[in-house]
């Protein structure tokens, strides 16, 4: 499913204290990519990531995705567009503590129509033999797996993730790298990972880089590395 | 699919059972004592509107001191109204101490219930059914034999008249003497042998019309009481069955008790619910991240707060349910004795009602529900990213709180006591109540002991003697007393006045000091009747005489220290010319000797001891209630405490981890979060002392109001230091467990949730 940004603005702030962050981005993600989205902090990343996945409003301009478009979207609306089109990874998980690995991506699952075989996928992410353990039984990048299968259960058309490899160690974020690209390749969903970590963006088809609420970059990567080859 | 979240309820029933299970005893109680008591009142209340038509109860007697004549009864019973001699025999001396009234037997006005045992047989002239209440409380059982004016009766039943449901020695009696005052009843046989002592001519009637409404009785009433002074019968009492509070106290109480079990079951609940609320409302804050989580999947805000709202939803049904059920099947036979230590009825069959349902169950799980329904809704109406960032203010702060410049440890607490305002909201209001209730249990002891102290200052005379007819002897002092009404401005009802016309000439009366002077117009009234009306020196009070229609203003000049009734004192000259009587016209001796009177001559005897030992045998059946009052108090200050107070600890363990990083020790982290609580738990519990008495001296003038008489608001400071020493107590247990939990608040905490 194709993403395309039109103009999008957003302020903080009341008048006397007004703060722009987006100031007018415009780019497209095409179909089934891998998009890295770069920049310092206070760039306005997380802002537009947050705005593409409906859960902050734009000041103006919309987000397209396939036919649909989130500009004129109210809450309810907004809803049915997470709850059908979008799967979320954030840096600190946010797994449910007293529900074990399992349970905690069936809470996906039930929002989803037609979702994926969940042991299938628990052998995906590496976590079958942990999947009756609690979150708290779970090391960092165990708990990020669990988060990805959450995301991914609904077999979300899209990925958001924000900064997925912040809260890990080296070893564990290329693991964790190295299995967004497997569920890139084998599911086909299109992913938008937010990151500080300028190695990411070698094994991304898209490169979108920020600075002051503005793309100021927009590079196709025709020959993207595999996640496991990658060094920072 | 089953909604996976939902199995996250039975953890956090498992994880959180101590909060649960509190929370579930608490409401538990709250709806047996509701559904318990709410169930045998309504049964007790249909029993009684029964009676009304299945035992032909009277709408009202007069008594007159000679037999009234057949023509002033016909008179009567020509404005549609069948009158019936209920006359009965008084025993003062019954058993050595009480007074007794033996009714002939009846067969067409207050018939008899019998509770245990058989009525006496017709032609009997030596058996007796005794009153079932006076029975048990004398000791008195079936078979055995007992002396009534020097005959003996064999004991063959006991019985309630529906006439007696509750036994008033006197109508303007503040309490029933259950043990000091009885009634019973035997057949025309044996009443033949019985009344030539000691015999009141009772006449009971009943309109033969059966909807009037209370006025048109009333109405009726004044005309009766006028045929009869116009026919010269000497009325010495009258009572409407409405102003008869040996019929109408355990319906009023009924009336009375309803609404307050109500009120009492929904603040209880109120309270309840918003704990909830506070602790449902520091979850989110704690799980603000997974909230957002779920919602950036693409929950619906409906299905958060559903899935947050379960276990208030579970724990209210479960205790609604498993309260009535509890209330009605086990606890009815407690509630029922609460009311048959006190009444005199037949046995009671339970009616189960849909409304006691509806009031004890599903409005208490209604009020959980919307509770928590508001604020969750408000709560959880923010935005996911706020949820996922924590940030749950709806409006933001732009600068900290100013604190005075005092020391680091105060401001902090103020901090302490700022974020956590809407528990310390909570915490204020239910010590208020459980203090209140506390107040009430431990209150109500000695208010009737002061009740009992008091009680025998109405009458400085040991003895008084109401006459047929004045009879001149030695040794008494002379009375006039007769009863007016005046209207009570809290009802609207008119309200019976004792008038003593006492010589204040005399030099060695006892009512010297009752303030009475020898002035026209002029009166002075007891410290009841005074605070009841709201009267003080200089005040007028307007008076109606029921039975001339006269009306009267008289002028408070002094009000005196008696406590015990509403009486008005005067000169005897002057209230005799008031009332038009002859010059010099008494009815009535009081003395501290027995006098030598004939029983023919003494249409009443009053000892003083009767009324103290009535209010003794009161508190007597107020025991059980003061104690379980007492109980559930002290529970309800701990769980409400527990719960409320451990919000603090909950909200702040990953800072009270980093304060054990920081190097501070577990004292100093109680001194920072604990003492917050401790100082608005303390607070709370004197700041509400005053409140609360405010609240009892307005329910005890609301209690007065509905009564004959008045009872003075009493307490002891010792009772206020025992309600905040309870608190106290129950608090620093609480705050013990507290520094338990806190010691066990690990330090790896800080490291763990640095987000």
């Amino acid at each position: 499913m194709n993403i395309k940004i039109n103009d999008l603005h957003k302020f903080y702030g009341d008048s006397s204290n007004r703060v722009e962050v987006l100031k007018g981005v415009n780019c497209e993600v095409l179909d089934g990519e891998i998009c890295v989205l770069l920049g310092p902090s206070g760039s306005g990343k997380s802002t537009l990531l947050n705005i593409i996945g409906g859960i902050e409003p734009a000041t103006s301009g919309s987000v397209d995705i396939g036919n649909d478009s989130t500009e004129h979207m109210n809450a309810k609306q907004l809803t049915l567009y997470r709850r059908n089109h979008l799967g979320f990874v954030f840096q600190f998980y946010n797994l449910i503590p007293n529900l074990t690995v399992k349970e905690n991506i069936e809470v996906s699952a039930y929002l989803s129509k037609n979702p994926l075989d969940i042991n299938e996928l628990l052998k995906t992410l590496g976590l079958y033999e942990h999947r009756d353990k609690l979150p708290s039984q779970l090391s960092g990048g165990q708990q990020q797996r669990c988060a990805i299968g959450r995301a991914l259960i609904k077999n979300p058309s899209l990925l958001l993730c924000d900064e997925p490899t912040g809260a890990l160690d080296y070893k564990t974020s290329k693991e964790i790298l190295v299995l967004i690209e497997s569920i890139n390749k084998k599911y086909k969903n299109t992913i938008i990972i937010v990151t500080h970590n300028d190695a990411i963006k070698y094994m991304a088809n898209r490169v979108l880089k920020m600075r002051d609420g503005l793309i100021v970059s927009d590079t196709v990567n025709e020959m993207p590395m595999n996640a496991a080859d990658i060094e920072w | 699919m089953f909604n996976p979240l939902n199995k996250r309820i039975p953890r956090e029933f498992k994880s959180n059972a101590g909060r649960y299970i509190c929370t579930f005893i608490l409401l538990f109680i709250t709806i047996i004592v509701g559904a318990g008591s709410l169930v045998v009142m309504d049964s007790v209340t249909l029993m009684l509107d029964n009676m009304e038509e299945d035992n032909i109860l009277e709408d009202g007697y007069w008594e007159t001191k000679y037999e009234t004549t057949k023509d002033a009864i016909k008179k009567v019973e020509k404005r549609g109204i069948k009158v019936f001699e209920n006359f009965y025999v008084t025993d003062d001396d019954f058993d050595g101490n009480a007074k007794f009234y033996v009714f002939n037997e009846r067969t067409e006005i207050d018939l008899p219930m019998v509770y245990d045992g058989r009525l006496p047989a017709t032609g009997s002239d030596d058996e007796i059914a005794l009153d079932r209440l006076f029975a048990e409380c004398r000791g008195i059982n079936i078979g055995d034999v007992i002396d009534v004016n020097g005959k003996e009766f064999k004991v063959v039943g006991t019985a309630a008249l529906p006439d007696y449901t509750a036994l008033f020695m006197d109508n303007q009696d503040m309490m029933m003497n259950t043990k000091d005052f009885g009634v019973a009843i035997v057949s025309s046989e044996a009443f033949e042998d019985l009344d030539g002592q000691n015999l009141t001519y009772r006449y009971s009637y009943r309109f033969i019309e059966r909807d009037k409404t209370d006025k048109e009785k009333n109405d009726e009433a004044e005309e009766i009481i006028k045929i009869l002074a116009k026919s010269g019968a000497d009325v010495q009492e009258y009572l409407t069955e409405d102003a008869n509070q040996s019929i109408s106290y355990l319906k009023n109480d009924m009336g009375h008790d309803g609404p307050m079990i109500k009120v009492f079951v929904y603040i209880l609940v109120t309270i309840i619910a918003f704990i909830f609320a506070v602790l449902t409302s520091n979850t989110i804050e704690q799980e603000s991240s997974i909230i957002g989580t779920l919602m950036a999947m693409g929950y619906k805000k409906s299905e958060v707060i559903l899935h947050y709202l379960m276990p208030t939803i579970i724990i209210a049904v479960l205790a609604s349910a498993a309260g009535n059920a509890f209330g009605y099947a086990v606890m009815t036979d407690g509630f029922k004795a609460t009311y048959y230590s006190s009444y005199s009825l037949p046995p009671l069959k339970l009616v189960f009602n849909v409304e006691a349902f509806i009031l004890t169950t599903v409005i208490p799980v209604l009020i959980m529900i919307i509770v928590n329904l508001v604020m969750l809704a408000d709560k959880l109406s923010l935005s996911p990213l706020k949820f996922l960032r924590k940030d749950l203010k709806k409006r933001h702060q732009k600068k900290a709180v100013k604190l005075p410049n005092i020391s680091f440890l105060g401001r902090f607490r103020i901090r302490v006591m700022l974020q956590n305002k809407g528990s310390f909201v909570v915490l204020f209001l239910g010590i208020f109540f459980s203090s209140f209730l506390l107040m009430f249990g431990l209150g109500l002891t000695p208010l009737m002991d002061h009740y009992v102290e008091v009680a025998d200052d109405t009458l400085p005379y040991e003895y008084m003697y109401m006459l047929k007819k004045p009879v001149n002897r030695h040794g008494g002092e002379k009375l006039y007393m007769t009863t007016l009404v005046t209207e009570y401005y809290l009802t609207g009802k008119e309200v019976d006045v004792t008038f003593y016309g006492i010589d204040t000439g005399k030099k060695d009366s006892k009512f010297k000091d009752s303030g009475a002077t020898d002035g026209e117009g002029e009166i002075a009234v007891t410290d009841s009747l005074a605070k009841k009306f709201n009267v003080s020196v200089g005040d007028t009070l307007k008076f109606r005489d029921k039975n001339t229609d006269e009306e009267y203003e008289l002028t408070v000049v002094a009000v005196n220290g008696y406590t015990n009734n509403l009486g008005a004192y005067m000169d005897r000259d002057r209230l005799n010319r008031l009332l038009d009587n002859k010059h010099g016209e008494y009815n009535a001796y009081v003395s501290d000797e027995k006098m030598n009177l004939d029983d023919d001559d003494i249409a009443k005897f009053i000892k003083r001891s009767d009324v103290v030992g009535s209010a003794k045998e009161m508190m007597q059946t107020f025991g059980g209630i003061i104690t379980a009052f007492n109980v559930f108090s002290v529970f309800a200050y701990i769980v409400i405490m527990y719960l409320l107070t451990k919000v603090v600890i909950d909200k702040n363990a990953l800072y009270i981890s980093f304060m054990k990083v920081f190097g501070y020790d577990s004292r100093e982290i109680r001194k920072l979060y604990l003492d917050a609580s401790a100082i608005v738990t303390v607070v709370s519990l004197i700041v509400c002392i005053p409140l609360e008495v405010k609240v009892f001296k307005l329910a005890m003038i609301y209690f007065s109001s509905m009564i004959e008489g008045y009872m003075e608001f009493y307490l002891p400071t010792s009772v206020y230091s025992e309600i905040v020493a309870m608190g106290l107590i129950c608090y620093f247990l609480i705050n013990a467990l507290h520094l338990i939990r806190i010691k066990k608040i690990p330090m790896s905490e800080a490291l763990k949730n640095r987000d």
